[in-house]
């Protein structure tokens, strides 16, 4: 591009990009902004309602895997890489929080940062080798992955080291306190939450979506697909790390199970519930997930049956989730009240 | 003015089948040139083997002096060789904007943008391809003659001083190609050396000053465009062999 033609455009071009400054304001007066603050401010109330331990800690669940299926939707809906082994990073990051608490007696948040990031270390080292692949070749490859994780954590050979089936428990919960507890998840969800977002709409986002819509494209663009993706990964792996270490901590332990690719597909289930590529359907999808588990929990074998119902129902009738066709419906009933 | 690509005895095979056979050229900085050729006669294949999409089975090619054969494409481009696809590739889901915005930051494109600001030096380019009042819509819902010019958008995004444009008239309708042709002409104006493919030979005859003929993968001639439409073996390569009536 020569200085003469780069002169040329300017003028037309400042007008378009001078909203962006007020870009948090007009955000918090459009009707899903406000939905937004509504229901933050409704979690900020819930312990008002109840302190009970048990009731706050569905919600404390709820949080938690909102933060991991945000991770997963994070690689899947911006960058296009569909991991069936989110659990990994998800369980690697309890095991290590849990062992820094139990054994090292180091402070909980210490724990959880130094889980996160051995999960960051975890992405990097699958994210190398799986980079090569694409599609349903990926989903399989850090599925099998997540398995080998379950099955080398179970091993009765690695249990003086690995824990075995056991794993590892009587660890301390963050705080006695369920409400204090409550209040550190939902921080922990919402900054989480907001990291995720910006990301997604930074240019650095841009670039991660460029590479989910034309892989082919993007690489002409001059783009090091090797670099995006494997930031990609990290990312997801942190925050999946940070979800996992809280489960251990809210569970008082872990255990090989977490390892199962059932966890993986909770946050693959809980995302696409919501609406891929929105980050805050996750939330929707979870909450969605975990109270119903709650209705049917007294009939654990049921609960399953009909949560593959609801699951066929949603991608048949909602194939983008059920956020937006939620946020529709509400906005006409917000518009009736309002007497639009 | 230096060279700024050569290829030398480039051979690309797919099994049995020779796509490009011991094809060798040389490309001036600034130059405003044209591959053709039937279908099928390889002149994607070339451009792959350039912009390092495929690697060849042998020979070189050396932009600017550095051999770039078999690099990967994302570092071809930050050297400065940008290319279009025969087929329009865009970013669906993005706006327009973003999807030039994605080239401005490419490593070569970011050195460039880092005065104006990423979003502003998208917006400049996604001017001079006539495209600024669609900058907040996506790719999804354009003509494609649009879609043509966003290709070009992209390209330039990456700052090229080299730019490879594969088939950039087809599907369009003759007014379509006239928007298209001013605007190849003024990067070329502005300095790019320009490098593109076509199998009708009509279009590009009255636009660049030299033509490279190939034929199943076989370089044929090097010349003006009058001297390459007397060429026998290019009559031939696309009306048949016989008599020739044209």
């Amino acid at each position: 591009m020569s200085a003469k033609s780069l002169s040329k455009g300017k003028g037309r071009v400042k007008k378009k990009l001078s909203g962006s400054k007020s870009y948090l304001l007009n955000w918090s007066k459009t009707f899903r902004g406000r939905l937004t603050i509504i229901c933050l401010i409704g979690l900020c109330l819930i312990p008002l309602l109840t302190q009970n331990r048990y009731y706050l800690g569905i919600f404390i669940t709820a949080m938690i895997f909102s933060i991991f299926a945000a991770s997963w939707d994070f690689l899947a809906g911006f960058t296009g890489q569909v991991s069936f082994g989110q659990a990994i990073f998800f369980g690697i990051s309890g095991y290590i929080t849990s062992y820094f608490i139990r054994y090292l007696y180091l402070p909980w948040w210490a724990s959880l940062l130094i889980g996160s990031l051995v999960g960051v270390a975890f992405g990097l080292l699958i994210g190398i080798p799986a980079l090569r692949l694409k599609g349903p070749y990926l989903g399989l490859a850090t599925m099998v992955l997540g398995l080998i994780m379950f099955y080398t954590f179970l091993n009765v050979k690695f249990e003086p080291w690995l824990g075995g089936s056991e794993g590892i428990s009587k660890i301390p919960q963050i705080s006695r306190n369920a409400v204090e507890t409550y209040y550190i998840h939902l921080i922990f969800m919402i900054t989480s939450f907001l990291i995720l977002i910006w990301i997604g709409k930074s240019k650095m986002g841009t670039v991660f979506k460029s590479i989910r819509d034309d892989d082919i494209g993007a690489e002409a663009s001059g783009i090091n697909l090797t670099k995006y993706k494997l930031i990609a990964f990290m990312i997801s792996a942190f925050f999946a790390g940070i979800a996992g270490g809280l489960f251990a901590m809210h569970n008082r332990g872990v255990n090989p199970g977490v390892f199962q690719p059932l966890y993986s597909f909770y946050a693959i289930v809980m995302a696409s519930l919501g609406g891929i590529a929105t980050i805050s359907g996750s939330a929707l999808g979870s909450y969605f997930f975990w109270f119903a588990a709650e209705l049917f929990s007294e009939w654990p074998d049921v609960s399953v049956f009909i949560f593959a119902i609801i699951l066929i129902l949603v991608i048949r009738f909602a194939e983008h989730g059920i956020l937006k066709p939620v946020l529709e419906r509400l906005k006409d009933i917000w518009d009736l009240v309002l007497g639009k | 003015m230096g060279v700024i690509l050569e290829v030398k005895n480039l051979t690309k095979k797919y099994g049995g089948l020779t796509a490009v056979n011991d094809f060798s050229f040389e490309i001036k900085r600034g130059e405003f040139i044209g591959l053709i050729g039937p279908n099928g006669a390889g002149k994607t294949t070339v451009f792959n083997l350039i912009s390092g999409f495929q690697r060849p089975n042998s020979g070189t090619i050396r932009f600017d002096g550095k051999d770039i054969t078999g690099m990967a494409p994302y570092k071809i481009v930050n050297l400065g060789v940008a290319r279009t696809f025969q087929l329009v590739r865009s970013f669906k889901l993005l706006t327009l904007l973003d999807n030039i915005s994605v080239s401005c930051l490419s490593s070569r494109g970011k050195k460039v943008a880092k005065g104006h600001g990423v979003d502003e030096y998208a917006s400049t380019i996604l001017a001079s391809v006539g495209l600024v009042d669609k900058a907040r819509i996506p790719p999804i819902i354009l003509p494609h003659g649009d879609l043509r010019k966003l290709q070009i958008g992209k390209a330039l995004g990456t700052n090229p001083q080299l730019l490879l444009l594969d088939e950039p008239f087809s599907g369009l309708s003759h007014e379509e190609q006239d928007v298209i042709t001013d605007l190849i002409i003024k990067l070329h104006d502005d300095g790019v050396t320009v490098f593109m493919t076509g199998h009708v030979l009509r279009e590009l005859m009255h636009l660049v000053p030299r033509v490279i003929a190939m034929h199943q993968g076989k370089f044929i001639m090097d010349g003006t465009p009058q001297e390459v439409a007397k060429n026998k073996i290019v009559l031939e390569a696309y009306l048949g062999k016989g008599e020739v009536f044209a």
